[in-house]
C-alpha cells in the first residue's frame, strides 16, 4: 500500500492559518492554486498528486466574501474527489450561514443545511468545525462532524491574563448562556445573564442585567462578534450596574461593518478573539483587539482524525504552542 | 395571466424579470434579498409558496458565485416552504465551460520538442477559449497541439538547469498592453501572504509571464496539474438544493444536460438570431455565415441551412505547415467572403477575443461588412475596449445577462430580447404543454 498521509490545501480565505496548522504538523501546504477568471468564475488547480491521501481542505469565511469562499471550497472538495482522494475532510473553523439554522419564518431558507448538503454533495466524507452557532448543526450532516470547542483556550487566556478570583462570567444573550455557565463552573466563578430585546437582525434595542457584577471584571462570553452591537450595549449594560471592567472573550471575530469603530467608542476594555477568521489589519486598527491562536487545536484534531486517534480530549484541553 | 404560478427573481438580472412577469401577466414575488454586513445572502421570501409552480429566474453574468448561492438559497427555501414545484431558469448558465487539458492526437506526451517552430507566428484562436490555467489565453500562439510539447520540454529543461518553471506560458505579445488593467476586475485581496493563491488573475494573465513568475505557483514536477472541471459539482448542487427543472438557453456544450438527473430544457437563441438576420441585415441571402471556429461550425450550419445562406468555417491548422501569406498563419478561412457581408455566429463571448481576430481575418480577405451574433455577451475584462477597436461593425446579443452597462459602452452593440422566448417556455412548461415548437418554430 502506498504510504497514506495527510495533504492540507487551503482556499483563499485564511492562507495564514493553514500556514499555522501547516506548521504545526510539520509538513508542508499542498500546491494549489485557485483564482476567478475575468468573468470571475472560480478555477482551482491541484499541483500535486492527491490520490490516495488523506485530504484535508482548510476554509476559513472572510467577511464580504462568503458566497466565493464557499465556492471555492465546494470547487476544490469536487477537485479532490474527482482526483481519487482516499478521503476529503473540510476543516472549517468558521461555519457559513450558521446563524440562518431554523425556519424562523414562513419560507425563510434554512441555509446551514444548504451548506451542509452542498458540503456532502460535492464529495465531502468529514467535517471540522469549531464552536458551531447551534450544534444542531452537525445534525445536518449525514458525515461526521467535529466541533471543536475553543473554551479551553478561553480558560487558558482568562488564568493568565485575569485575576480569575475577581471576575464574572457574563452572557450577552440568553442564547449563549449554556456556554457561559460551562465557563463559569470550570472557573468556579459567577454568573450573570443579560436578557435582550432584539427587534431585527443585527439591531439589538432593549437590555435587562440578571444577576450581580459589582466590582467585578465581567467577561463577556459569546461564540461570535459580528457588528458588535450587542457587545457593546452589553458592556455598557454591564458598567451601568457598576462593574470594575468588561472584557469580551469571542471565539469568532467576524467583525463587520462599523465592528472596530463601536469596539473602539464602547466601554469593553479588551475584546478577545481566536484566528478562526482572518482579521486583516483589524488588530492595527484597534488596540483593545487580542488574539488568541487556535491553529494548535485544529492542527491536533486534523492529526488525531488522520491517525484514528480520539478528538474527545481536545474539548477539554488546549495543547500547548 | 396564468395561475398558480409564482416567478422569484434573483438580483442578477432585473430587467429580464420584470419582461417575463409582464409578458406573463403576473406580479413578480415580493422577496428582500440583500446581504448580512459579514456577506452572508439574507433571503425573506415575503408571498406564499405553498402548493405553488415556482419559477426563479437568475442570470449567471456578474458576480457568479453570488449569484449561484444565492439561486441555491432561493431553491432551497421555496422547497421548504411548501412549493410544488420548483424551476431554476438560468438564460445564462454559471460555469459551463470547463477547462480543457490539452490533449496530443495520439493521446501520449511526447517526448522530444520540435525545434523548427518560429516562436513569433501567431494565430488566431480557434475554438472558444475555454479558459485554463495552464493554457495561454490564445492557445494558437504556439501552433496548436504543439503547446504540449513546448510544456514538456519546457519542465524537463527547466529542471536540469534549476528554473522557475512557468506552466508553460507562452512569451507575452508585445501588444497585449491591455492585460495588467483586467487585473482590477479580479478578486482583489488585502494583506498578501507568502501563499500562491493570493494573487488575482485573470484569462488575460496567462500571457502575463511577469505575474506568473511572481506567482510562486510550481506544480511537482512529472505531475499534470489537476484542474478543477466545475460542471458536474454545479449541477449536483443545484438538484441538491432541490430544484426539479432547469431551463437555460444555449449550453456551451449539448452534453451539459447529462450531468442533471432532472429534466433540462436547453432553449435556442438560433431563432432570435436568425429574425434578425433576415430583417436587419440588407439583403441577406447574398452574406456569408461564419463560423469562428470548428466547435461552433454546427450551431453556424443550422443558421445557415434555415435561411439558405452560404457558410463559411475558420479552422486553425494543427498540423506544423509551412506559413503563407494566404493562410494567415495558421489560421485558414474555408469558404469565400470577398466582397460579401459576413455574418460571424457564435454561442457567447467573455473576452471576445475569438470574434475580434476572426473580424480582422474576415476583413482581410475582403469582407465588405462583419457582423458577429451571439446568445451571450459576457464581455468580461477589457471585451468592450476591444470589440470598439476592433474590425467588427456590429455585435448583435441577447439580454441573457444584463447589457445596459456595455451597450453605454460599446456603441456597435445591439441587444435582442429573449425574455418572451423565456416567458413563453415558462408558460408552456407549466400548463403541461410541449416546448419543442420553441426549438423550431
Amino acid at each position: 500500500m502506498a504510504t497514506n498521509s495527510i495533504k492540507l490545501l487551503t482556499g483563499n480565505s485564511h492562507p495564514q492559518l493553514a500556514k499555522q496548522v501547516a506548521d504545526r504538523l510539520g509538513i508542508n501546504l499542498a500546491k494549489t492554486m485557485s483564482l476567478n477568471y475575468s468573468n470571475q468564475e472560480t478555477s482551482v488547480t491541484v499541483g500535486e498528486s492527491v490520490r490516495d491521501e488523506d485530504v484535508f481542505i482548510l476554509q476559513s469565511t472572510a467577511p464580504g466574501d462568503i458566497n466565493d469562499g464557499l465556492m471555492e471550497l465546494l470547487i476544490m472538495i469536487n477537485a479532490c474527489k474527482t482526483a481519487s482522494a482516499r478521503r476529503i475532510t473540510a476543516v472549517i473553523p468558521n461555519f457559513p450561514y450558521a446563524r440562518q439554522d431554523k425556519k424562523d419564518k414562513s419560507r425563510a431558507p434554512i441555509s446551514a443545511k444548504l451548506i451542509a448538503n452542498m458540503l456532502q454533495t460535492a464529495g465531502c466524507n468529514h467535517v471540522i468545525t469549531m464552536d458551531l452557532h447551534a450544534s444542531q448543526i452537525q445534525g445536518f450532516f449525514n458525515v461526521p462532524v467535529d466541533n471543536l470547542y475553543a473554551e479551553p483556550s478561553t480558560l487558558r487566556w482568562i488564568r493568565e491574563n485575569l485575576n480569575v478570583r475577581d471576575c464574572v462570567v457574563v452572557s450577552p444573550d440568553a442564547g449563549g448562556a449554556k456556554r457561559a455557565t460551562s465557563i463559569a463552573d470550570r472557573l468556579d466563578l459567577g454568573f450573570a445573564l443579560i436578557h435582550k430585546e432584539r427587534a431585527r437582525p443585527n439591531e439589538v434595542s432593549r437590555m435587562v442585567l440578571v444577576g450581580d457584577v459589582e466590582d467585578k471584571i465581567a467577561i463577556l462570553v459569546d461564540d461570535m462578534a459580528d457588528t458588535c452591537g450587542t457587545l457593546a450595549k452589553a458592556a455598557e449594560t454591564v458598567m451601568m450596574h457598576k462593574a470594575r471592567e468588561v472584557v469580551a472573550i469571542v471565539t469568532h471575530g467576524i467583525l463587520s461593518g462599523n465592528a472596530i469603530e463601536t469596539i473602539n467608542k464602547s466601554m469593553l476594555s479588551r475584546v478577545v478573539v481566536t484566528n478562526t477568521v482572518p482579521l486583516g489589519d483589524k488588530i492595527e486598527r484597534c488596540d483593545k483587539l487580542r488574539v488568541m491562536d487556535i491553529s494548535p487545536t485544529l492542527g491536533e484534531a486534523i492529526r488525531r482524525t488522520h491517525n484514528g486517534e480520539s478528538v474527545s480530549f481536545l474539548f477539554t484541553h488546549a495543547p500547548s504552542d | 395571466m396564468v395561475r398558480n404560478i409564482v416567478i422569484l427573481g434573483g438580483n442578477s438580472h432585473p430587467q429580464l424579470v420584470e419582461k417575463i412577469t409582464s409578458t406573463l401577466g403576473v406580479p413578480a414575488c415580493n422577496r428582500i434579498l440583500k446581504k448580512f454586513s459579514v456577506g452572508e445572502s439574507r433571503l425573506e421570501i415575503q408571498d406564499s409558496v405553498r402548493g405553488k409552480d415556482v419559477y426563479i429566474i437568475q442570470s449567471g453574468g456578474g458576480k457568479v458565485n453570488d449569484n449561484f448561492v444565492d439561486l441555491c438559497i432561493m431553491i432551497s427555501a421555496c422547497k421548504t416552504g411548501s412549493a410544488k414545484r420548483v424551476t431554476a431558469v438560468l438564460p445564462l448558465f454559471p460555469y459551463s465551460r470547463q477547462p480543457d487539458v490539452p490533449y496530443n492526437k495520439a493521446g501520449a506526451p511526447l517526448s522530444k520538442a520540435p525545434t523548427d517552430v518560429n516562436r513569433k507566428d501567431f494565430t488566431f484562436e480557434s475554438r472558444p477559449p475555454t479558459p485554463s490555467p495552464f493554457q495561454p489565453q490564445s492557445q494558437g500562439l504556439t501552433n496548436g497541439t504543439d503547446v504540449l510539447h513546448k510544456k514538456l520540454a519546457k519542465t524537463s529543461l527547466d529542471q536540469q538547469n534549476g528554473n522557475t518553471y512557468t506552466n508553460g506560458i507562452t512569451p507575452r505579445r508585445s501588444d497585449a498592453t491591455d492585460s495588467l488593467q483586467s487585473l482590477t476586475n479580479g478578486r482583489e485581496r488585502k494583506g498578501s501572504q507568502s501563499h500562491a493563491s493570493q494573487h488575482t488573475f485573470t484569462t488575460h494573465d496567462y500571457e502575463n509571464t511577469a505575474l506568473l513568475n511572481k506567482s510562486l505557483f510550481n506544480p511537482n514536477p512529472g505531475y499534470k496539474q489537476w484542474v478543477a472541471q466545475a460542471g458536474t459539482l454545479v449541477a449536483d448542487l443545484l438538484t441538491c438544493a432541490g430544484a426539479d427543472h432547469i431551463i437555460t438557453m444555449d449550453l456551451h456544450d449539448p452534453q451539459y444536460q447529462g450531468f442533471f438527473d432532472i429534466p433540462v430544457d436547453n432553449l435556442y437563441g438560433k431563432n432570435i438570431l436568425k429574425r434578425y438576420i433576415q430583417q436587419q441585415i440588407p439583403d441577406f441571402r447574398s452574406a456569408v455565415i461564419v463560423s469562428p471556429d470548428a466547435g461552433g461550425a454546427k450551431r453556424a450550419t443550422a443558421i445557415a441551412d434555415d435561411l439558405n445562406m452560404e457558410f463559411a468555417l475558420i479552422h486553425k491548422e494543427r498540423r506544423p505547415t509551412r506559413i503563407t501569406d494566404r493562410q494567415n498563419a495558421t489560421m485558414m478561412l474555408v469558404g469565400d467572403v470577398a466582397n460579401r457581408v459576413s455574418i460571424l455566429v457564435d454561442d457567447l463571448a467573455d473576452t471576445s477575443n475569438t470574434i475580434t481576430r476572426a473580424a480582422k481575418l474576415l476583413k482581410k480577405e475582403g469582407a465588405t461588412q462583419v457582423y458577429a451574433l451571439l446568445t451571450h455577451g459576457i464581455f468580461s475584462g477589457d471585451a468592450i475596449a476591444r470589440i470598439n477597436a476592433s474590425a467588427l461593425d456590429k455585435v448583435v446579443v441577447t439580454n441573457s445577462v444584463p447589457q445596459e452597462e456595455h451597450t453605454r459602452l460599446c456603441p456597435k452593440l445591439e441587444v435582442l430580447d429573449i425574455g418572451g422566448v423565456f416567458a413563453e417556455a415558462i408558460r408552456r412548461v407549466h400548463h403541461g404543454e410541449s416546448i419543442s415548437s420553441l426549438f423550431w418554430q
